[in-house]
Formats: structure tokens, C-alpha cells, sequence
């Protein structure tokens, strides 16, 4: 291993993820809460309950939307390709309208809190599940990749128009939740939710892992890749599944969570300096955590009562990336 | 000369309607170097890709038949190879063998004993750890050649192998596939436009005319029936 450094930097975060927070809390009350030992029940539930949920959240949509992002660039051979281009977020954000501002317009209200979370993610996860069928459809009659990502951007303005159509008929209180989900937050992401989400994560990621094969010789174009005897549809639908297990469940539990799929591939490059998806699958699922836990921290705004966004923190992290990648990348062809 | 492919009653095209070519009877041998000669649009990449196995044929026979899922007959280079960027030449090379590599790609000692044999003889060793984008034309096209060596197929297609290379290189592009020809007992078929290439390099010579014939036999032969002229 010659980049030891990557797995103690994300040592490091996950440990300073637990110690920092918008609650100012003493750090040998949390190091005792962290070993069981005598602390109080306020910091042994923040740190418990809380903090590591969502330090534990935070890693998983950093491996997952990575991979996924992994997978979408060489599927498409499109630097700039990630699941946020092809419409899946899109569709995902349709659901949850559908859901949040739908239900209060016929009046119906989700009185039960984690009933209307559940909902929440169901309906983002069934958003995302149609918008990759429709693409996975489509793409069994269309030729080239580049087609099935205009189709992607097309599918996605389509969501973003019918999500502004049900935001304008829905009430203030609707609109704001919708509003909140999609900014994005690990915080929300406790108990059984938590298992259920790291359950379809981890299912994504193994699959993924055995994409990695076919992934390698699709980078070097279709045509070698069917004269080598790869039945490529096949292969699409399995990047597919990857790519919706892991995009459409970090959406559906943590809202749209922007830049990190399409940033973190090109630092994974730049440090590796090798697109073998051997090391670019456990690369950027590294690279991808540590940036993921790095934007928590920093929404959490240590040492303020405040909490940002992290939505906001991942675009102002990812956006630098993309811009520096377009302007230095000589091998980058569009 | 020992068959490898036999081409019966071949119509080539994408569309039943408007077929490119009709009527290809022709035999591809081992141990000769084959060039596909005729005017833009007459159907040569598309002759390659049917007996490449990329497109299906839409009447004929091509025996052995080449199915789409099968790979282990004809490998497949074409002019200008799609790169991927901070991908090692060796490891480029190494996707050839994706049919005899385990489920993660990695390939078993013999396996990596036939990829350096098979660099050594491209003249590609010395670029191994190289990044394939930064390569030169001619050298990246080398590595696709090799990339279709290992993957040990009797026949190799070329489409248009030295498109894109300057005199030197194309000069070498033809020494390289008679070597394979001669040493390797590849059978070996390609599209040019160069007519001094082909004639130096090529044991036979296909002419696709656009009276609808595919004219086969020596270079010396075309040249003597006034095929070749019939070109320019």
C-alpha cells in the first residue's frame, strides 16, 4: 500500500466527525461516551443516537454516489457523466414531491413522523427505479451512449418542470419540507433506516465490484468490447442496478447530494494516476468517504449553533474540481 | 494455404432494402496477409465488421460462423481505437485476454507470460508502465494490435490499420503484419487506401469495383487484369 495515507485521512475524519459538532461538547465526555464508560446520558445520546448514524451515513453515500459516479463516466465515456446527469436525482425529487406536496393537497396528512421519512425514501427510491426502467428501455433502441444521456437530460428537465408545476399548487408548510429534503442532511438517517439503506448500498457496491471486469475493457469503446464476446446489454443492465441501488438510496435517505459522483472519480485519478477500475472502484469509495465525512463536518460548522446545508458544501467542494479537471485535463475529451 | 474462413454468397449491409454489397464468395487463409481494397462507401469497414462478427450478415454464409458472442475467431482493430486515459499500456493489452482472465480481470502466469511475449513482438515492451493517452498514433495503434494478438484468434481484421500514420509508421505497420503472418501463422486481413503498402506488403489482394464484384488474387495478377487501374 503506498497511499496509506488516504485510509488514516479517513480515519482521521470519522473520528473528528464524532468529536465536532453544531453541540459544543467536551471531548473526554465523548471519548468516555465512545468506550462505554461513565458519561452523561445527554452527551451518551448525541454521540450514540446521533453523531455516529450519521458519521456512518455520511461514509456510505460517499462510497456509494463515487462508484456510482465511477460506473456512469466509463458507461458513457463521458468525464462528466454521473447519476445526477442521467435523471435518476430528477426522478428521485419527483417522488418526493409527488409525495410530500401531493399528500397535503388531497389533504392527506403523514401524522406519524418516521411513516412520512419511510415515505419519503420509498417514494424517492421508486422516482429513481422509473427514470433508470425508462433509460434502461430506452437504451435496448438506441445506438450510442451519447443519445442515452441527452435522453438523461431531457428525462431530467421533464422531473424539474412537473416538480415546479406541483410546487406551485402545493401549500407553504409542504413546499418547505420538499425544500428541506432537497438540501440534504446524514441526520435523519438512524435505526432501522440505517440498516436499510447500508443493506442497498452494500448490495450496490458488490455489485459493482463485479462490473469491475467489464468496466475496464467498455472504457476502450464498445466496438472491443463486443469483439472480445461481451454481451453489453447485459452488462449496461448491470451497471444499471449498480448505479440505481446506490444513487437512488443515498437520494431517497439523504435528498440530492450533488458533485461528489462526478468530482471524486477525477481526484481518485489524479492520486491513483490509474483508471483500472481494480483500484478506481476502492479508490474513489476512499477518496469519496473521506470527502463526504470532510462537507458533514464542515456543515455541521464546529463550534457554531449553526448547521449549513450539505448540499451547499458539496457543490462549493466538488464544482473547483470539475472546473480544474475541464481546464488541465489534456486526456479529458468530451 | 489452410481455409480459416470461408464467405459463401455473402450480402453485406444494415438494412435488408439497401444492401452495400451482394454476392461475396471469398476464402481467408492462415499464414497470409490480405488487403481490402476499393473506393470510399463501397462497404469495406462494413465487410470487416460482418466477418469481425460485429454486424450480422444479411444472407450468406461465413464459415466457421462467427457469432456476435463468440470472440475466439477474429479480433478486431480498427483505425483509430478508442484510448482510455491513465490506463497502462500493459494493462490495455491485458483486456485482450478477457475471455481466459478470472471474474476481477487478473490474469494467471501464463497469461502474463503471453501479454510480455506479445509486447516483445509488437516492439510495445519499453512503453509498458506507459499511460495509452499519451502515446503517439503509431505507437497506440501497435498496442491494439497486440491488445488482438492475445486474444489468440487465427484471424485479425484491420480496418484501415495505417489511416492515421505517417510514412515511416505505415512502413513498419506492414512489415509487423507480415511478421504476424509469417511467424505467428495469423491470418490476416485489412482495409487501405494505400495502394504501395498494399502492393509491397499483401500476398493477396480483395478489390471491391463498384460494378458489384469483389476481385481476388495476387497483386501482381490485379495489376496484369487492369483491376488496379480500374480504381483510379
Amino acid at each position: 500500500m503506498k497511499r496509506l495515507w488516504l485510509p488514516l485521512l479517513l480515519l482521521l475524519f470519522m473520528i473528528a466527525d464524532i468529536f465536532l459538532g453544531s453541540v459544543r461538547l467536551p471531548a473526554a465526555e465523548v471519548w468516555s461516551a465512545l468506550l462505554s464508560e461513565e458519561s452523561s446520558d445527554f452527551v451518551y445520546k448525541i454521540v450514540w443516537n446521533f453523531r455516529i448514524p450519521k458519521m456512518i451515513t455520511a461514509l456510505l453515500a460517499g462510497m456509494a454516489l463515487s462508484v456510482c459516479g465511477v460506473q456512469m463516466q466509463t458507461l458513457f465515456r463521458n468525464p462528466l457523466a454521473d447519476p445526477y446527469v442521467l435523471g435518476i436525482s430528477s426522478g428521485a425529487g419527483l417522488g418526493v414531491a409527488f409525495f410530500v406536496m401531493g399528500t397535503s393537497l388531497f389533504g392527506i396528512q403523514a401524522l406519524i413522523p418516521w411513516l412520512s421519512d419511510l415515505g419519503t425514501a420509498a417514494f424517492a427510491w421508486i422516482g429513481a427505479l422509473s427514470v433508470m426502467l425508462l433509460i434502461v428501455a430506452a437504451s435496448k433502441r438506441l445506438k450510442s451512449n451519447m443519445t442515452l444521456l441527452i435522453l438523461g437530460v431531457m428525462i431530467g428537465s421533464a422531473g424539474s418542470a412537473l416538480i415546479g408545476l406541483i410546487q406551485y399548487f402545493s401549500n407553504a408548510p409542504a413546499l418547505k419540507s420538499y425544500i428541506l429534503w432537497t438540501m440534504g442532511s446524514f441526520g435523519n438517517v438512524t435505526g432501522n433506516r440505517l440498516l436499510i439503506m447500508s443493506g442497498l448500498c452494500l448490495t450496490g457496491l458488490l455489485i459493482s465490484v463485479f462490473n469491475i471486469k467489464d468496466l475496464n475493457v467498455l472504457l476502450m469503446g464498445e466496438q472491443y468490447a463486443r469483439n472480445l464476446g461481451i454481451n453489453i446489454s447485459w452488462v449496461r443492465n448491470r451497471i444499471f442496478v449498480a448505479t440505481t441501488l446506490l444513487a437512488g438510496s443515498v437520494t431517497a435517505f439523504c435528498g440530492p447530494i450533488g458533485f461528489i459522483g462526478i468530482a471524486v472519480p477525477h481526484i481518485s485519478r489524479m492520486i491513483f494516476n490509474n483508471a483500472n477500475h481494480r483500484i478506481m472502484i476502492p479508490a474513489s469509495a476512499l477518496t469519496g468517504s473521506c470527502m463526504m465525512i470532510l462537507a458533514d463536518i464542515i456543515s455541521q460548522l464546529p463550534g457554531s449553533q449553526r448547521v449549513v446545508p450539505v448540499n451547499t458544501v458539496t457543490a462549493l467542494m466538488g464544482i473547483p474540481v470539475i472546473i480544474y479537471v475541464i481546464f488541465k485535463n489534456r486526456a479529458v475529451e468530451l | 494455404m489452410t481455409v480459416t474462413l470461408d464467405i459463401q454468397d455473402l450480402t453485406i449491409g444494415y438494412s435488408k432494402h439497401t444492401p452495400l454489397f451482394e454476392q461475396i464468395n471469398a476464402q481467408l487463409g492462415s499464414r497470409k496477409v490480405t488487403g481490402l481494397l476499393g473506393p470510399n462507401g463501397i462497404g469495406k469497414s462494413t465487410l470487416l465488421k460482418t466477418l469481425a462478427g460485429l454486424i450480422p450478415p444479411l444472407k450468406g454464409s461465413i464459415q466457421p460462423a462467427v457469432r456476435e458472442k463468440n470472440g475466439n475467431l477474429c479480433a478486431f482493430v480498427s483505425s483509430q481505437p478508442p484510448r482510455a486515459a491513465y490506463f497502462s499500456v500493459r494493462d490495455t493489452v491485458s483486456t485482450g485476454r478477457y475471455r481466459y482472465t478470472n471474474w476481477l480481470g487478473i490474469e494467471n502466469q501464463e497469461g502474463k507470460q503471453m501479454v510480455s511475449k506479445v509486447m516483445e513482438l509488437t516492439g510495445i515492451a519499453h512503453l509498458a508502465d506507459r499511460n495509452s493517452a499519451d502515446l503517439s498514433d503509431g505507437e497506440f495503434q501497435r498496442v491494439a494490435i497486440a491488445r488482438a494478438l492475445v486474444q489468440d484468434t487465427p484471424l485479425i481484421i484491420l480496418d484501415e490499420p495505417t489511416a492515421f500514420l505517417d510514412i515511416a509508421n505505415k512502413r513498419a505497420m506492414g512489415l509487423l503484419l507480415r511478421k504476424l503472418a509469417a511467424e505467428e501463422n495469423k491470418g490476416i486481413l485489412f482495409s487501405t487506401h494505400d495502394l504501395s503498402l498494399a502492393m509491397e506488403h499483401c500476398d493477396l489482394f480483395w478489390i471491391m469495383t463498384p460494378d458489384g464484384i469483389l476481385h481476388q488474387g495476387t497483386p501482381a495478377e490485379m495489376e496484369q487484369n487492369g483491376i488496379i487501374k480500374r480504381l483510379y
